[in-house]
């Protein structure tokens, strides 16, 4: 090996500790890295391939009925490549032993193996056979979750009769990707399923002979699917036809999009924040270790080396710490890659959900660490390839130290010498002591900013049915009903108040911009409902025009005044224009809100139900559910407690796993930067430090010198860290806000309070390890050298 | 010495029996002291003189309590410094030692009058930081930071800091390595002041024999024992020396 190279081994294992604190942080930041990308490349390139090979259609229709020769007639027009018509089916399942509602959406499927779009991916079994009118194919997930296998039975209330359903079938479909009840937010797996049954079976269970309720086309390659849709919509009115949309409209697609764009947002923010930290770390370890070696880089030069041959012999330091943050960053990325696609493939309804290992990746995440260190290195290897041999071989001038306007301070608060030692070199290096808080701030900030996440969710969650739920059961009408089917419910005994509520699905313009959304309302003297807004106040429906949540007004661009028109999907398509009164800040759901005179005026026609709010006496829960089980109007019952805990669990299982990785790796860096940060003072101090003992100073007295510098730093940090913090808090709220969620800022004075008690504890443990090093400070050897 | 029992005479500073120092290295062993028995009068200037290598520092270094023999008993008067703890012995150092080096490891972010004061802070019965300097003819300079001082300047300060808690003996280790003859000189006439006004026992480390006519006695040391032991009836004033 050649002397240079040998330098740099023992320069590495001396500073070892050091390395290793800045590989960690690195590790960190590429570990972030190769997780967000890796597992939204893998659920990118997932979607990507189960879309194509099990051909997800392009344009969806519900209509209420029609015949199916209506098929060919779509198929016809200009731009479908495909056109299939199917019939879809909520039914109720009676599963011995359990009160609580279960639902199925049966599907029909061709018994003939024509169908081809949105086809089912069979994990076990066989489609349903000609002339079997009970054979099912049941979605995994629901079977897993409860218990069901090939030959288990099910009885199901379908259209009003109740039959027994054979499965023989387990497997998923690409529409059903993300399969959520009506009136759920998050998918129940037990308590919701996906069932698929004969074409001839469903028909017959229905009383739909050669007639259909959904369509579903794919459109030729370069076809316009507004023009499309146009078309369809038109040849699908009189049918009750609620409106054709595209990919970008369909429930299980939007969610899933949702999610991986929160996904790339994260990996667009959390890992550059990482890497910038570890950089400010390489930054200030090397021009330290530089200026450190000035005499013998003067000497090195001196011999003959050149100023190329020592850059890059400085150079190659970083390189090896950012090698090994590679190779750790890449192990811990992997891992909980792996772990977090565990974590989707549950969640989603894939067939397969691997994760991928993209060399790009990983080569990407070299890139970035080999870059940030590098970067961080080159100030300290410029300053060493410019040092002239001459004047790096005398020692660089004694700093020179004046009195200050912090020095006044001292004076004035009375300072002892040693007070005024810490006081002087934090103001004598104004530039290294602002980038130590600068670093332990960031750490801070980032530990708070991700932290912050857990409060967020809590108080979504909070807000969103603590605050504006108060029903215990949501009744779902098969169709809209009357007072009538409200009085029924009225008077089961153990219901205690009962709300009708309506929501009609609409289609809102506003210039060039549309959005398929539907538009809710309530009794105005509701107890069970409301909406709260970001404040946390109640705000009331407004007596005329429309009021959007935030999410839905910037989709549309409106603001207050802007006259939105409101067509209605379904039965008539009649068109209004309502004014937008009031923008909400919501946090869950992109929706619309009209008082009840409003909506009868878009709908033209009386308030009817389609939905009623229960509240009830818990003791008659279970009576209450299974008289509602027997009612054929009931489409589905939602609990609210359930829907609270299911909420909570997918909140904990998918957000806080990736957030909790972060708190991890944030805590991680808040060590790196501290610990880096004390063994520089030390190192920077140790000739100093050793005087100090050789004058007859106790170690714990010499200690405090060093500790009270890096705790009058970290001190300093703290404030910044909160300020740092808030400022990335909003930052990442405002890109991990989907359709589906938008966070509030609601940090808890304990989150501060974590991040911070991190950060001192940080600091805590390198004080101790530090002060150890203050205790076995050679004297003798310190004093041999020149300083 | 030479067998007589010592730890008894009253008028010694130092007294040492068989003092070893062995650095062990891996594989290898320096022996840099090989027993060595000495005994140093209250209020005595001696010098160390010596090869490069032949142990002076590092017995030095052991008698102001900055490191400790292999093997051997020291006393410094009535205490055996060989049987105190590390505390115990920051105490006797800051108690009784001044040292003065030869790079003056002043701390580059205190003025001198503060650098003198870091000493006086956890003395028992220092002078004032400007007496001090006073005595080492700086008081003019008492609010310049090290940067601001020459070398011969520092060193002063040095000295300075060293005497201002009147130590019971003054430890220097080529006080004037780094510093030419003029500079060198009045150095050497403050710690011949401090010498003589407070009594202080002095010991001087140096390879300058020039400097050696000041002290009382001179120790040759060689290979890290005591080869001879000369006595000057009459010592010098460095006001006499130069080189
Ligand atoms: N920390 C150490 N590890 C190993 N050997 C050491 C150490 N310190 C000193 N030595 C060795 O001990 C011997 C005596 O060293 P010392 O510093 O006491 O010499 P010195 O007489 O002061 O020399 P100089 O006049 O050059 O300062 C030398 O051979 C030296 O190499
Ligand atoms: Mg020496």
């Amino acid at each position: 090996m050649k002397a240079l190279d040998l330098k740099l081994a023992r320069d590495l294992w001396r500073m070892r500790g050091q390395a290793l604190a800045i590989a960690l942080v690195l590790a960190a930041a590429t570990a972030t890295f190769v997780l967000s990308v890796g597992v939204h490349g893998s659920l990118v390139a997932t979607r990507d391939a189960y879309y194509a090979r099990s051909h997800f259609a392009d344009v969806f229709a519900t209509l209420k009925r029609a015949p199916r020769s209506i098929v060919a007639r779509i198929a016809d027009i200009p731009g479908v490549q495909r056109a299939e018509g199917n019939i879809i089916q909520y039914a109720t399942l009676d599963f011995p032993g359990r009160e609580e509602p279960i639902r199925a959406l049966i599907n029909s499927v061709d018994e003939f193996g024509r169908s081809r779009l949105n086809a089912i991916t069979l994990r076990k079994g066989i489609l349903p056979r000609p002339e079997h009118a009970s054979d099912v194919v049941v979605d995994e997930n629901f079977a897993k979750a409860n218990g069901l296998g090939l030959g288990s039975t099910v009885a199901a209330q379908i259209y009003g009769r109740r039959q027994t359903l054979v499965i023989v079938g387990i497997g998923m479909a690409p529409n059903y990707v993300y399969a959520l009840a009506p009136g759920d937010l998050v998918p129940d797996e037990r308590r919701f399923g996906i069932f698929w049954m004969g074409r001839k079976a469903l028909e017959a269970a229905t009383d739909r002979r050669e007639a259909i309720n959904t369509l579903s086309l794919t459109l030729d390659r370069g076809a316009s699917q507004a023009e499309v849709i146009r078309k369809v919509d038109s040849i699908l009115a009189p049918y009750g036809g609620t409106g054709a949309y595209g990919r970008e409209d369909h429930l299980s697609n939007a969610f899933l999009d949702s999610e991986l764009k929160q996904l790339s947002a994260m990996t667009r923010i959390i890992p550059p924040i990482f890497l910038l930290v570890s950089t400010f770390l390489v930054y200030i370890v090397l021009g330290r270790m530089i200026r450190t070696e000035r005499e013998q880089i003067g000497l090195i030069k001196a011999f003959g080396y050149s100023g190329w041959a020592i850059g890059w012999h400085y150079l190659k330091f970083a390189l090896a710490v950012a090698l090994l943050a590679i190779v750790l960053g890449s192990l811990a990325g992997i891992w909980m890659g792996q772990a977090m696609t565990r974590l989707y493939a549950e969640y989603y309804r894939f067939p397969f959900l691997t994760y991928r290992l993209s060399p790009p990746v990983f080569l990407a995440a070299g890139a970035l660490a080999i870059g940030a260190a590098a970067l961080g290195a080159l100030g300290g290897v410029r300053s060493a390839m410019a040092l002239q041999p001459a004047v790096a071989m005398s020692p660089p001038p004694p700093p020179v130290y004046r009195a200050g306007t912090v020095e006044r301070l001292g004076q004035l608060a009375g300072f002892s010498a040693l007070g005024h030692m810490i006081v002087r070199h934090v103001a004598r290096w104004p530039g290294r002591s602002a980038i130590t808080v600068l670093g332990v701030g960031l750490s801070m900030g980032l530990l708070f900013a991700t932290m912050q996440f857990v409060d967020a969710s809590k108080a979504m969650l909070d807000q969103f049915f603590a605050r504006s739920q108060h029903q215990d059961l949501t009744v779902t009408f098969t169709e809209a009903r009357n007072e009538h089917a409200i009085h029924a419910l009225a008077q089961i005994p153990g219901v205690l108040r009962v709300e009708a509520s309506r929501t009609i699905p609409v289609m809102l313009r506003l210039g060039a911009r549309s959005k398929r959304t539907a538009i809710e309302s309530a009794d105005p003297a509701s107890q069970l409902t409301a909406r709260i807004d970001g404040t946390g106040q109640e705000v009331a429906l407004p007596p005329a025009g429309l009021m959007l949540s935030r999410q839905l007004a910037d989709q549309l661009r409106a603001k207050i005044g802007d006259p939105i028109e409101v067509e209605l999907l379904g039965g008539r398509r009649t068109r209004s224009v309502q004014q937008l009164v009031r923008i909400v800040d919501e946090v869950v759901g992109a929706r619309a809100y009209a008082g009840q005179g409003t909506l009868e005026r878009i709908a033209r026609d009386a308030a009817p139900a389609d939905a009623v709010l229960l509240r009830i006496d818990p003791q008659a829960r279970t009576r209450i559910l299974t008289r509602l089980k027997d009612m054929p109007v009931v489409l589905g019952v939602t609990e609210r407690q359930a829907a609270l805990e299911k909420f909570t669990e997918v909140i904990d299982s998918n957000i806080l796993t990736m957030i909790s990785f972060y708190i991890a790796f944030a805590a991680a860096i808040a060590v790196g930067v501290v610990y880096n940060s004390a063994r520089i003072l030390f190192s920077e101090r140790a000739h100093e430090l050793a005087t100090l003992r050789v004058l007859g100073y106790l170690n714990s007295e010499v200690a405090i010198v060093l500790l009270g510098e890096i705790a009058l730093l970290v001190v300093l940090a703290l404030p910044l860290g909160c300020m740092l913090g808030y400022a990335m808090a909003q930052l990442m709220i405002a890109m991990f806000s989907s359709d589906l969620f938008r966070l509030p800022y609601a940090a808890t004075r304990a989150s501060y309070g974590f991040a911070a008690v991190v950060v001192l504890s940080a600091a805590l443990a390198t004080a101790l390890l530090v002060a150890r090093r203050v205790m076995k400070l050679d004297m003798v050897r310190v004093l041999k050298a020149r300083e | 010495m030479n067998g007589k029992d010592v730890a008894l005479d009253e008028s010694l500073a130092f007294r040492g029996e068989g003092l070893e120092k062995v650095y062990q290295t891996g594989e290898t062993s320096v022996r840099a002291l090989r027993g060595v028995d000495l005994a140093i009068p209250l209020g005595e200037m001696l010098v160390l003189l010596g090869p490069s290598g032949s142990g002076k520092s590092t017995l030095l270094n052991i008698i102001g309590g900055l490191d400790r023999p292999t093997s051997g008993r020291l006393f410094y008067r009535d205490t055996e410094l060989t049987a105190l703890d590390d505390r115990e012995l920051t105490r006797f150092r800051r108690a009784q030692i001044g040292f003065i080096f030869q790079f003056y490891n002043l701390i580059p972010s205190l003025t001198a009058e503060e650098n003198v004061r870091l000493v006086t802070d956890i003395a028992n019965n220092p002078m004032e930081p400007r007496d001090a300097l006073e005595l080492v003819g700086l008081a003019d300079r008492c609010d310049h930071y090290p940067a601001q001082l020459s070398g011969g300047e520092q060193q002063r300060v040095a000295v300075a800091r060293a005497i201002a808690k009147r130590p019971g003996v003054l430890l220097c280790d080529e006080p004037t390595g780094a510093l030419d003859s003029s500079t060198g000189v009045r150095v050497l006439e403050t710690l011949e002041r401090a010498h003589a006004e407070l009594g202080t026992t002095v010991v001087i480390i140096t390879h300058n024999v020039g400097i050696a006519v000041m002290a009382h006695r001179i120790l040759h040391f060689r290979d890290g024992q005591i080869a001879r032991v000369e006595t000057n009836e009459h010592p010098v004033e460095p006001r006499q020396i130069s080189w």
